[in-house]
């Protein structure tokens, strides 16, 4: 039973992805991502010279600033640096160049659902865009489960705010190499299949979570093939 | 300490003497003449109120909001207008988060000067309840990437959001009258803001040992400058602000010179402003629309021999003039997007659609609600697309931009086209092909215009 949402799309639908990289001069990296109309700048500058105070100097550092398009900045801003700087921390090759600090600015440009999930997905391209070392992308997607029991992917705003559970999850990118199948798996499975993040929000029994999950996973695959073209 | 001055850009001597021998001879490093600015781009957002400009390698956006709030004591029936200016670190490596610094400030300062001292703003319409309710503008004012002249582009980004926003209608109501009511903007259609003038900042920058005068400076001539002016001027020749802080000194026939060159530039800089705004506005809202074409109609009734032009095909016209705006606001807002197929044809499907209702149905396709993408919208009925292109008989629906640019453009050569697509078509132009294929339609439903005009508030409350 398909059900009708808001603006016509189907559940495992996604809203219309563009991304460009290079739009600002001075930034060493940058790059635009929107999803419909959730629009998000991300400019890279590094590797810029020393660490912070606490920071290990045997590995670069990341440092993530957020934002928001009005108003001050406050504890949500500060949480989604945190969760962006766990994130690209763990895609990046931090042995590259120790000692060193790469700043990843995120700018929020509209917000209509899914931000965090964008802003994470416009910094990967904007790391890409600098030439930053990483290991590999990270694409993430938003999941949230309305009170029918069932997954929908990339909510907008309204539907996220009605929703009485989503979560982001953040997925490592599919790989195509010439090396063979096996010599890139994790134990068993595929190094894809690793969830990098997961950002919950709301009550959720387990057997939706492990839903939700299947249903990132499977949407992984769509977007790094976009990232791929789009690179 | 070694780690900061190791990431802070230094100029070089060489490129520094090469800036100054090259104004020996009225060059720029870029290629233009000491008064040449840059190009200007303005794009607005989907929503009221979100400009984003581009002077050449300069960004800025440019986001206005409002809110009830109670008003200042000394003046109880003024609102107050608030300019908000984020030095992003993304602009330059140099700018760091956390409080502004002290030409953050200087900046947000002389924009307000600008502003609010002239009174470019009326704020007394702002005012709800005397001394209890009033409307707070605020402009956040980000700068997303520094290539000189931070002052110009910001003041253009504030115009412009300025121009471009709309703030809630209010009323009173309540037990005693005393209670104000906010409408929504899908009851009551929002307001504009009342702005009698456009100030603008133009920027000057003395260069070199002699004091070359140069307008809009990138930042590799802010970096060897030896001072700086800004001149805030609008178009009746009225000087709002002038802002010279340190620097070297000139001679006051320069400051006078400069005075005049920035009215010049501030007339030019005003119409554009005032044309992307048109545009943008006008390709947005079918209530702009349908009030320009209700002026026309009463315009047409009473010149009917004069407005006898050679139309072809009418309809063909009208869908085409709709067609190149949306293309151009589509252009201008998603200048960037990877368009679809399926994109495409939802547009040319949308406006033909609205062309069916003649503007009176069709607010909800054309104003930007968040999900007025979508490829699968409800009102997409290919059969009805087909009926509907087959009595007009002159639409191809096509399913590339591009192709449709052009064959715009090659339906145009009578009226003038443009050769690129700028957020700068002159309104004028437009307004006159407006009033033609208008004239055309009511004197071919001359039975109608009374029902149609009543039909209007009808069908906008069902499709709403």
């Amino acid at each position: 039973m398909e059900v009708d949402r808001a603006d016509g799309r189907t559940r495992n639908q996604l809203r219309p992805l563009a991304c460009t990289r290079g739009t600002l001069n001075r930034a060493h990296g940058s790059a635009t991502w929107s999803q419909g109309e959730t629009k998000v700048l991300a400019a890279v500058f590094g590797p810029k010279a020393g660490t912070k105070k606490n920071e290990n100097p045997e590995k670069a550092c990341i440092e993530v600033i957020w934002k928001p398009k009005t108003g001050q900045i406050g504890k949500p801003e500060k949480e989604y640096e945190m969760i962006l700087k766990t994130t690209l921390q763990s895609i990046c090759l931090l042995t590259v160049n120790p000692n060193t600090t790469t700043s990843i600015i995120v700018q929020v440009v509209n917000d209509d659902g899914a931000l965090l999930p964008c802003a994470i997905n416009a910094a990967c391209a904007a790391l890409v865009d600098a030439g930053i070392p990483l290991k590999h992308l990270a694409v993430a997607i938003c999941c949230c489960l309305p009170d029918g029991g069932y997954v929908i992917l990339d909510p907008c705003k309204l539907e996220e705010q009605r929703t009485k559970a989503f979560a982001y999850l953040v997925f490592p990118n599919s790989l195509a190499s010439v090396r063979r199948k096996g010599s890139l798996q994790v134990e068993v499975e595929p190094v894809e299949h690793g969830i990098i993040t997961s950002v919950t929000r709301g009550v959720m029994p387990v057997e939706d979570y492990l839903r939700c999950l299947e249903r990132g996973r499977a949407v992984s695959a769509k977007l790094s093939e976009f990232l791929r073209r789009s690179m | 300490m070694e780690q900061r001055l190791a990431n802070t850009w230094q100029m070089t001597v060489n490129e520094k003497k090469f800036i100054e021998t090259a104004l020996l001879s009225d060059l720029r490093v870029d290629g233009r003449r000491p008064f040449d600015y840059r190009r200007l781009i303005i794009k607005f957002g989907r929503e009221d109120g979100l400009s984003e400009v581009q002077l050449g390698h300069t960004h800025v956006m440019g986001f206005v909001t409002s809110q009830l709030v109670q008003p200042y004591r000394d003046r109880p029936n003024e609102g107050t207008l608030a300019i908000f200016t984020e030095f992003s670190p993304m602009a330059d490596p140099s700018f760091e988060a956390g409080r502004p610094g002290e030409s953050a400030v200087e900046l947000g300062r002389i924009i307000d000067r600008g502003l609010r001292e002239s009174r470019a703003i009326d704020t007394e319409s702002l005012c709800v309840v005397a001394g209890k309710f009033v409307w707070a503008i605020r402009i956040d004012l980000h700068i997303l990437d520094n290539g000189g002249n931070l002052v110009d582009a910001a003041n253009i980004a504030a115009l412009a959001a300025l121009s471009t926003f709309r703030r809630p209608e209010c009323s009173l109501g309540g037990k005693d009258a005393q209670e104000v009511i906010v409408h929504p903007p899908e009851t009551r259609e929002p307001l504009p803001l009342i702005i009698h003038h456009l100030p603008i900042a133009v920027t000057f920058a003395f260069l070199g040992k002699d004091n070359i005068v140069v307008v809009d400076p990138t930042h590799y001539e802010e970096a060897v400058m030896g001072g700086r002016m800004t001149a805030t001027v609008n178009m009746n020749g009225d000087v709002c602000a002038i802002q010279k802080a340190g620097g070297v000194g000139v001679m006051h026939s320069v400051i006078m010179q400069c005075l005049r060159i920035a009215s010049v530039k501030a007339a030019d800089m005003t119409t554009k402003i005032k044309n992307a705004v048109s545009t943008s506005l006008y390709a947005y809202s079918p209530q702009v629309e349908s009030y320009k074409t209700e002026r026309s109609q009463r315009m047409i009734k009473r010149h009917t021999s004069t407005a006898a032009v050679d139309v072809s095909e009418p309809s063909h016209k009208e869908i085409n003039v709709l067609l190149r705006h949306h293309l151009e606001r589509s252009t201008i807002r998603s200048g960037e997007l990877i368009a679809s197929s399926s994109n495409a044809m939802e547009i040319e499907t949308q406006l033909s659609e609205q062309d069916e209702k003649q503007r009176d149905g069709g607010a909800r396709t054309f104003i930007g609600g968040p999900s007025n993408w979508d490829p699968l919208s409800k009102g997409v009925d290919s059969d009805a697309l087909k009926v509907s292109l087959a009595s007009r008989g002159a639409v191809r629906a096509n399913t590339k931009l591009e192709e449709s640019k052009i064959e715009n453009l090659d339906v145009f050569e009578q009226s003038h086209p443009l050769a690129d697509v700028n957020p700068v078509p002159p309104l004028h132009e437009v307004a006159a092909i407006d009033l033609q294929t208008k004239g055309e339609r009511t004197l071919k439903d001359a039975v109608k215009p009374k029902h149609k005009r009543k039909k209007k508030p009808s069908s906008k409350t069902d499709a709403s």
